[in-house]
């Protein structure tokens, strides 16, 4: 169901360009791009990446390209477009297990005491835990978009040649369960890096306030039976306030790196406040409304 | 899809009572932690547990170390013993141990591995090569060590001999204990590097806040030639530090620091620290204007440019006019101690003039009153003056250099007459 043309109802008179798979697959390749970038700032922090550390930073461009390419031959060759964005989906998967690895392993002391072993100073401190998710959450979504579910609504997935694969739910109930699932890991690790100033900053509650809402009112929607129209402006309403309040961070973020004169100083940019991590809440506002599209592919 | 119109959204009313719920638990918890009497805790030890060889061995031979590095943020980040301290079979200054290969003391090589930046800024400061020259004298250098030096600001003024005198003088029974604990920070080692991280950064704890408090600098900026220590005491920033640093931030991030971490500046965060404009620097010098080290001070090749850099973290608290006046009058301060050395050295000629004065260094009472004349008060009257100590400039400087003067008049006016001739 067209479910945002259900608040706008002029909508159904616009002819998108893409598909909503399409967009989604789009915001992928992209995001793999910004993660990757992202990554580099955040593991050049001290200043020394070790070897391990280049996987993800070497990989998201590398993956983001591949899927810009998949998608400009996915007219004539379909099936090969389908098999380069799932080996790619398949390894970001493996890319942010990995990392997420590593980073929580860096929250428990294991050679500690058991009462010191882990804290929540620790988790804390630690590398953001759900950072690395991002790569598996991508990886998820892309997988999600890349094959066609026919027909829509119906949770019926077109793979390789006549084979096809029954979901237990539909892809849009999928779509807004990985939405929340994004959103819940982006707003906890929000909530451990602000914690990080003791939260006195009232600025700091607004990410985790929207957030909260976001994600509860994503869920609603992934598990209700019947969608109202009020439900779909909540969730309208809601993933606008993500975008804002992502619009909101990045500018507060990019205030506190630079110096009382407004001066911009790399370090104060790689060390202080991350200027790019808000711009996630933006993000995923621009996915989760991705979803209310119209789930129907062209050929359909 | 039902189209029912009206506030009748789920979504809406469970997002809300979502957020009560989570916010006022979150309150709640804050405000039981905020109204609770902190518990006393021990400091984490990463190590408690560890089964590493290393750590079983040494927790029982040298517990200390243990203890301090399982506090360490580097054991907290799976840093280990073996990472800073094992090196290969042919490794130069290695030593067999316990079956494998070890530095006793890592070396910045070591160092260098993680944090190179840091080390590279590092070699390019007074704290490497020039302040083991300044002890030893630039004779000890082999080329490679030669050309290092050459490349630090500090390395290009000719040293000055008097100290290497001194050293040489004392004998190394006496500067194993004195000279060498300080400028031993940038000697050179068997595998090429230069100097010792571990003089500042503390083993085995390696702590942010230790490192950034002043009386780690105080480990040799003190005493009567650079009372560096005593002039932060009694300056304003000095007493901010005595009466309110235990509220600063001190584990704050490197390169993240404002006046609000730091309301006053220590000793790193005006040379080393990230602050306001200026990024951090491990180059001691990097935000300095003067030689001040040298007996007539010259300016530094890159005046303006460290001029501006320090200027950046003075101007976190203090106005541009304030600044300006500061450094326009501590140029001055310079100069007129500069002038004061320069009379010094007019009032001895004659005595070199004449062949007067022995050939060797330090044996007879006026070369210790020529020399003290600028090391000891010269400098410190123009370090007060930059790290406003106003009894540093005035009493243990200006006025020393004054009393100086006046006794090295009358010794070479007597040291004249006993030759006769006329002074």
């Amino acid at each position: 169901m067209y479910h945002l043309a259900t608040i706008f109802p002029k909508l159904k008179e616009i002819k998108l360009p893409l598909s909503r798979d399409q967009l989604v697959l789009v915001m992928v390749a992209i995001n793999e791009i910004i993660v990757g970038v992202d990554i580099f700032l955040a593991h050049s922090i001290s200043r020394t990446i070790v070897p391990y550390e280049w996987i993800p930073i070497i990989f998201g461009p590398i993956a983001g390209i591949l899927l810009l390419i998949s998608g400009a031959i996915a007219i004539r060759r379909r099936e090969l477009a389908t098999s380069i964005a799932t080996l790619v989906f398949v390894s970001s998967i493996l890319v942010g297990v990995l990392g997420s690895y590593f980073h929580i392993r860096r929250a428990f002391l294991l050679d500690a005491g058991f009462a010191q072993m882990f804290s929540i100073d620790l988790a804390i401190w630690a590398p953001p835990l759900f950072g690395p998710i991002t790569f598996a959450g991508l990886g998820i979504y892309g997988l999600s978009a890349a094959f066609i579910e026919a027909p829509a609504g119906s949770g019926k997935l077109k793979l390789w040649g006549n084979k096809t694969l029954q979901m237990p739910f539909s892809k849009t109930r999928g779509y807004l369960f990985l939405v929340a699932l994004g959103m819940l890991a982006m707003l906890v690790s929000s909530v451990f890096d602000h914690a990080r100033t003791g939260f006195e900053n009232p600025w700091l509650w607004l990410p985790t306030v929207v957030g909260i809402f976001a994600v509860v009112v994503a869920v609603v929607l992934g598990v209700a039976d019947e969608i109202n129209e009020n439900d779909v402006k909540t969730y309208f309403v809601a993933m606008t306030l993500m975008m804002l309040t992502g619009l909101i961070g990045t500018a507060l973020h990019i205030q506190t790196d630079l110096t009382s004169d407004f001066q911009f100083v790399q370090e104060r940019f790689l060390r202080g406040a991350p200027f790019m991590a808000p711009l996630n809440f933006v993000n995923m506002g621009m996915l989760a409304l991705i979803v209310l599209l119209d789930p129907k592919e062209e050929t359909e | 899809m039902t189209g029912k119109k009206g506030i009748n959204s789920r979504a809406l009313m469970i997002g809300l009572i979502a957020i009560v719920v989570v916010i006022g638990f979150a309150l709640v918890s804050l405000s039981i932690g905020s109204s609770r009497v902190e518990a006393e805790e021990g400091p984490v030890n990463a190590l408690a547990n560890s089964k590493n060889d290393c750590v079983v061995c040494h927790d029982r031979t040298t517990p200390g170390i243990i203890q301090q590095y399982g506090h360490s943020t580097m054991a907290a980040a799976d840093v280990t013993c073996e990472d800073c301290h094992e090196v290969e079979r042919d490794y130069p200054g290695g030593i067999e141990h316990e079956g494998t290969y070890v530095l006793q003391s890592p070396t910045t090589a070591m160092c260098q591995s993680c944090h190179e930046n840091e080390v590279n800024q590092y070699y390019a400061s007074r704290h490497a090569l020039p302040a083991y020259v300044a002890m030893v004298g630039a004779e000890v250098l082999d080329e490679d060590l030669m050309a290092m030096y050459q490349e630090v600001t500090e390395g290009q003024p000719d040293p000055d001999r008097a100290r290497n005198a001194i050293y040489h003088l004392e004998g190394p029974a006496v500067t194993r204990f004195a000279c060498e604990g300080c400028h031993n920070i940038g000697k050179p080692a068997e595998d090429g590097s230069v100097g010792e991280c571990q003089q500042c950064h503390l083993r085995h704890e390696f702590s942010l806040e230790q490192v950034r408090k002043p009386e780690t600098c105080s480990a040799c900026h003190i005493g009567p030639d650079h009372p560096q220590f005593e002039i932060y005491q009694e300056s304003p920033h000095g007493i901010s530090y005595a009466v309110g640093s235990d509220d600063w931030n001190w584990d704050a991030d490197p390169g993240t620091l404002t006046s609000e971490d730091f309301p006053a500046p220590t000793c790193a965060t005006c040379h080393f620290s990230g602050f306001g404009g200026t990024a951090t620097t491990h180059d001691s010098g990097d935000r300095l204007t003067w030689f001040l080290f040298m007996p007539v001070s010259e300016r530094r090749p890159g005046y303006n440019e460290n001029a501006g850099r320090m200027q950046q973290v003075c101007g976190e608290c203090h106005n541009s006019d304030f600044i300006d006046d500061f450094y326009t009058d501590g140029d001055a301060l310079v100069e007129a101690v500069n002038a004061w050395v320069l009379e010094s050295r007019e009032i001895i000629k004659p005595l070199q003039d004449n062949g007067l004065l022995t050939a060797d260094p330090f044996d007879e009472p006026i070369d210790f009153v020529f020399f003290d004349l600028w090391h000891h008060w010269g400098r410190t009257a123009k370090f007060g003056g930059w790290m406003q100590g106003p009894d540093y400039t005035q009493w243990h400087g200006a006025y020393e250099v004054l009393r100086e003067l006046a006794e090295l008049k009358e010794m070479v006016h007597d040291k004249l007459e006993e030759a006769g001739i006329e002074p």
